[in-house]
């Protein structure tokens, strides 16, 4: 292990690695725009030119390897001039339209200049036009001039998508970044290429012009697009939100975990957040007798389904009850619903996996078939089973009242069961087909508007973060549950979802491992 | 949509010859692409498809290949395309001139095609490696010059009528008196060299005999003390280079022998490979055998097509006369060597370069470590030697090291080719024993500069070299001496410029080179030769401004040490020269918004 000293402080780094990760393990930052952990070394852009101790020329840090003894500066003057100096190459035939773009705010070129920047421009010549907002794909467009040729995305679709869409073309100046002839970028994966962009090159289709980046605050979070669980940041607006017609979460962004996706996450999860503002059940309904949905209140549809439950329970007994959950759910929230269900009314029926749903796209990269974050902790905790039987106990009158949970029953099969059901409770966040037969609807929160852990599909356990409060009426699932289990007269006192996950797993979410765990055979 | 494309069964068959060249497909790509280009005349969309199915690459691969590389036409082209070299030994000879004239005759601009479609024609801005015969231009595969317009008007009328043109032999000014040793130019201006038999009836491959008796060991340490230095610009020792190959690697080992000669001002290699081909091929199999390899690539730039059917010629007689192959001259001694084609990128002379672009990618150079030596072609240990320094082995192991050292008049070992042009009575290749004075190459063998002028300035290594001005004519040329003079040796390519040069044009012509022959992979390259070319033009058209010359200093100054490879410390320490020698020059330029040798010119002949 080779033991080194940048900028006077020593640091001993594993063998292999390159002078600037071993800066980073000293949490000193050197420019770069190249240089990507995620992808190949490209040494191009000579912005983390380095000065060692007995070496003639700068050397770029992202390539020379650590050694022992080496002594390093990242921040002397020959250094800074070399960096300045990169910047002024870099801007010559850049457009400097930061105000019309939207990477303005998060954007390296700005961010370096900040610091070592000519300031006074002494570029006297015209620029060369290249080509601007072109889209290049469903989630993407490119801008030429903005472009520093960094290759990061064309090292992307090469290396990570594997897709070959974008290539460097002509040379020398002239050289441009563009899609290969007959291309579209269209990968599964495109829309990394934009968090990859140093700069304004590359930039969202969906999110152009809706929010400067200085507005959006941020909330760590996991995508709940299927059993992959990557890590995500919620980036969101609640102040401008009005602009955006309602709109409060303006884009997902993958966030790194080294055990699951890296940097990366798919397309699929990366546009995949419509649902959290977009067509969801604000106010709790109650169904009039052989009537329509009405808008009610809280307090009138607990003691609805409270009493129902109730009276099936004193009346049946719990063969009476059937409560379909759902993988969409936390552990958190599942493990309460098998608290208040089969712990404490004795229900035997309760079930998540849906028959009907079919396994989606799956690839050997991220992607994964099946469409739902915690099947694994629903298996864990026991709720996996089918809930064709629990459906079919409800149609043929065994079981009097059915609590489900999100699922949106779309196939005729089911949904024809479900109308013979006799009274169907729906709590859930969106308007979906099981709502339209249910008799009452509690809305619930998306995952973006509570707290709670998912296990991926290889056992990891994951921890989410509130980004926003549950939208109009509707409440977390477990401030739902917990009313509605005191109306049972059952002691239930969660405050919240963490201290459900102190009492399930024994620590606090702080405890949880920053990358999360792996459940290793624990079953709790 | 461009209409499908097929290869014709011909054409079929030598692509299948051309993969069975190279470890991989890919490899194939840039000859692939010739063979299309040469069915068809130039690249469609369709063709690209087909190429990058048959060497089962990636289509943007395909794409970033073509559109990196200045040969392959993208669009049709006239029946007959003309290159008008306008690098700087051709400028300085008058190419503003022919171009002109040759628009008006043409009546198109460069890059387009005469109505009847006979011709369509191009100012390049690197150098066609011609420069004894500037002002030149290509003829299809020919090489014509000197140019003037009445020349051009014949050469028009005789390509278009399909006649022969007939070129006054090349001004044979490598057999003067004067020239006190001949090792590798001897047989320049002699076409029957180019037989096999007859180059063996003068004693050649007379040195790979020997070295396939000797040990490899002993062969490296010969050329090692006869101090064979790499004579392509670096100036490596080559024995040293030679040593730091590992044998132990358990993988092939290649040689690729750089004839990628483009740096301008430099031809002394397309001499070499058009008079004596079999210099060459003994050259590398010397090398060959010494380090251990088997098989051997001749990377030739795209340009020189006549070089390459000529050294293809001799690779096909050398196979037949068992000089190469199975048996190397009988001995059990494996060796393949093949001509690889360019395409049209200075870049690829290189090192790093031209292996990527022999890999069949655009000729970016890579990064350094590793070196080729260790990772080289195909991931594997490679030698990158120069055509010159190849071609100096035979006669280092026919008369030994010592007497090979001795020849030099300096601590470097042997001779070396001086290709002298621009402002000069005699320009041509002109071996010499390393060390020789400047005045003496310029004066005694060039016979002075044109017109009997005053000597203004002097490139003594290719354009990447800092000027020298007529102070410096003592200087004798060798690695060292003209690194201390603040300039080097480089590719030997020594280009005079005379009173009327006005110095501003001159750097801008230099400029506009790097700048059009930058690759583009590094910031301080890509963003700096542009911008510095912009900047020279500015001034060279009356509009520069005061502070202008300083920030040429200074734009020096973070182009150099900062980037990949060596061509933007090449280009910065060109310009850099001109600015600093000829400051006055620039100021008044800058400060009169006009040229002041222009103007004295103007003066005398009014």
């Amino acid at each position: 292990m080779p033991s080194l000293e940048i900028n006077g402080q020593s640091i001993e780094v594993e063998t292999g690695s390159n002078v600037l990760q071993a800066a980073e393990q000293l949490d000193i930052h050197v420019p770069r725009y190249c240089y990507h952990p995620g992808l190949s070394v490209a040494g191009s852009c000579r912005m983390c030119l380095v000065e060692i101790e007995k070496m003639p020329k700068l050397a770029i840090s992202c390539h020379i390897q650590a050694q022992d003894g080496m002594k390093v500066s990242t921040e002397s003057e020959k250094v800074k001039q070399a960096r300045k100096s990169m910047l002024e190459f870099l801007l010559v035939n850049h457009p400097l339209d930061c105000p019309v773009c939207d990477q303005s705010g998060e954007c390296d070129l700005q961010n370096y200049y900040m610091e070592v920047g000519q300031y006074d421009s002494r570029f006297l010549e015209n620029k060369i036009k290249r080509r601007k907002a072109v889209p290049i794909g469903p989630h993407v467009i490119l801008d030429q001039e903005r472009c520093i040729l960094c290759t990061r995305c064309t090292r992307f679709c090469n290396e990570i998508s594997q897709s070959n869409e974008l290539g460097v073309f002509n040379r020398g100046n002239r050289s441009v970044i563009d899609l290969a002839p007959a291309k579209t970028l269209d990968n599964p994966y495109s829309g990394n290429v934009i968090d990859i962009c140093p700069v304004g090159a590359l930039t969202e289709r969906e999110f152009r012009f809706q929010c400067r980046v200085w507005y959006l605050s941020t909330q760590e979070s996991i995508c709940n697009g299927c059993s992959r669980g990557c890590n995500i940041s919620i980036h969101y607006n609640t102040s401008l939100s009005y602009k955006a017609g309602g709109k409060r979460v303006q884009r997902l962004k993958p966030r790194l975990n080294p055990h699951v996706n890296r940097w990366w996450m798919c397309d699929e999860g990366r546009f995949g957040y419509e649902f959290i503002d977009h067509n969801r059940i604000e106010s709790p309904q109650l169904r009039a007798v052989q009537g329509k949905l009405q808008t009610s209140d809280w307090e009138q549809v607990l003691q609805e389904v409270s009493t129902g439950l109730k009276t099936t329970l004193e009346n049946f007994g719990p063969e009476g009850i059937g409560v379909i959950a759902s993988p969409q759910l936390s552990n958190e929230e599942l493990y309460l619903i098998r608290k208040i269900f089969a712990e404490s009314m004795g229900v035997q029926e309760i079930g998540t996996r849906n028959p009907w749903e079919k396994e989606g796209f799956e690839d050997d990269f991220l992607i994964r078939g099946d469409k739902n974050p915690n099947s694994r902790g629903a298996e864990e905790l026991g709720l996996n089973s089918d809930v064709k039987a629990i459906l079919e106990k409800a149609a043929s009158g065994k079981i009097k009242i059915l609590y489900i949970f999100q699922h949106n029953f779309e196939s005729p099969e089911a949904q024809e069961m479900l109308g013979q059901a006799g009274y169907v409770i729906f709590q859930g966040t969106n308007w979906n087909k099981t709502v339209e037969v249910s008799n009452a609807v509690l809305p619930g929160a998306t995952y973006a508007e509570k707290d709670g852990t998912f296990t991926n599909f290889e056992g990891r356990l994951q921890r989410f973060q509130q980004a926003l409060l549950p939208l109009s009426e509707s409440k977390s699932d477990i401030e739902i549950l917990s009313t509605l289990a005191r109306k049972l007269g059952y002691p239930v006192t969660y405050l919240d979802a963490e201290e459900i996950f102190r009492e399930w797993w024994g620590r606090t979410y702080q405890e949880l491992e920053e990358f999360g765990e792996l459940l290793n055979g624990q079953k709790r | 949509m461009s209409s499908p494309f097929v290869f014709t069964s011909e054409n079929q068959e030598r692509f299948q010859q051309i993969l069975a060249r190279y470890p991989n497909k890919r490899a194939a790509m840039l000859p692939t692409l010739h063979l299309a280009h040469e069915q068809q005349g130039h690249i469609t969309p369709a063709v690209e498809e087909v190429v990058a199915e048959l060497l089962e690459v990636p289509l943007v691969d395909v794409h970033e290949v073509l559109t990196f590389y200045t040969l392959y036409f993208r669009q049709p082209m006239g029946r007959h395309h003309l290159r008008l070299c306008m690098s700087i030994s051709c400028w300085l000879r008058g190419s503003d001139r022919i171009q002109v004239h040759l628009k008006n005759k043409l009546g198109v601009k460069s890059g387009a095609i005469t109505q009847d479609g006979s011709f369509s024609w191009e100012a390049v801005p690197d150098c066609l490696g011609a420069c004894d015969m500037a002002p030149m231009m290509q003829v299809d595969e020919d090489y014509h010059g000197p140019l003037t317009p009445e020349r051009v008007d014949q050469i028009l009328e005789a390509t278009a009528q399909g006649q022969e043109i007939t070129t006054a032999p090349p001004p044979d000014n490598t057999k003067t008196e004067a020239l006190p040793i001949q090792l590798i130019s001897e047989h320049f201006g002699n076409s029957q060299a180019r037989e096999l038999e007859w180059y063996r009836k003068q004693g050649g491959y007379e040195g790979a005999q020997k070295a396939l008796e000797m040990q490899p060991k002993e062969i490296v340490d010969r050329v090692t003390h006869a101090n064979l230095r790499g004579l392509g610009g670096a100036g490596f020792p080559t024995g040293r280079k030679w040593s730091f190959v590992p044998q132990d690697t358990g993988k092939t080992i290649y040689l690729t022998a750089n004839a990628d000669e483009s740096e301008p001002g430099t031809f002394k290699d397309r001499y070499l490979m058009e008079w004596d081909p079999h210099l060459l091929l003994e050259g590398i199999i010397i090398c060959a055998y010494a380090v251990g390899i088997h098989t051997a690539y001749i990377y030739i730039r795209g340009e020189y097509l006549r070089a390459a059917q000529i050294l293809q010629k001799a690779i096909e007689e050398a196979y037949r006369e068992g000089v190469l192959g199975e048996r190397v001259l009988g001995k059990d001694f494996q060796l393949d060597v093949h001509l690889h084609r360019g395409a049209g990128a200075y870049i690829c002379g290189e090192e790093t370069g031209l292996l990527e672009s022999l890999e069949g990618k655009k000729g970016w150079p890579r990064l350094k470590p590793p070196f080729p030596a260790v990772v080289g072609l195909f991931g594997c240990p490679t030698v990158i030697n120069n055509v010159e320094t190849l071609s100096q082995l035979p006669k280092i192991l026919l008369k030994g090291a010592e007497w090979f050292a001795g020849i030099a008049c300096s601590h470097h070992g042997g001779t070396r080719l001086f290709a002298l042009s621009g402002c000069v009575k005699r320009p041509g290749v002109y071996e010499l024993p390393l060390g020789t004075s400047l005045r003496e190459l310029i004066y005694e063998h060039g016979g002075g500069v044109l017109g009997d002028k005053q000597l203004k300035a002097v490139i003594p290594g290719g354009a990447s070299a800092a000027i020298l001005t007529e102070k410096d004519l003592d200087v004798s040329l060798d690695f060292d001496s003209l690194m201390k003079a603040g300039s080097m040796l480089g590719s030997g390519a020594v280009i005079v410029m005379d009173e009327d040069v006005c110095m501003v044009r001159a750097c801008q012509n230099i400029m506009r080179f790097f700048a059009h022959e930058s690759c583009g992979q590094c910031t301080p390259c890509r963003e700096g030769t542009g911008w510095v070319y912009q900047i020279l033009t500015r001034i060279a058209e009356g509009a520069g401004t005061p502070e202008d010359i300083d920030n040429l200093a200074e734009l020096a100054d973070n182009m150099s040490g900062t980037s990949i490879c060596a061509l933007s410390d090449g280009a910065a320490m060109s310009f850099r020269s001109y600015v600093k020698k000829f400051r006055s020059e620039f100021e008044y330029h800058i400060l009169h918004k006009r040229c002041d040798v222009e103007e004295k010119k103007t003066t005398v002949n009014a």
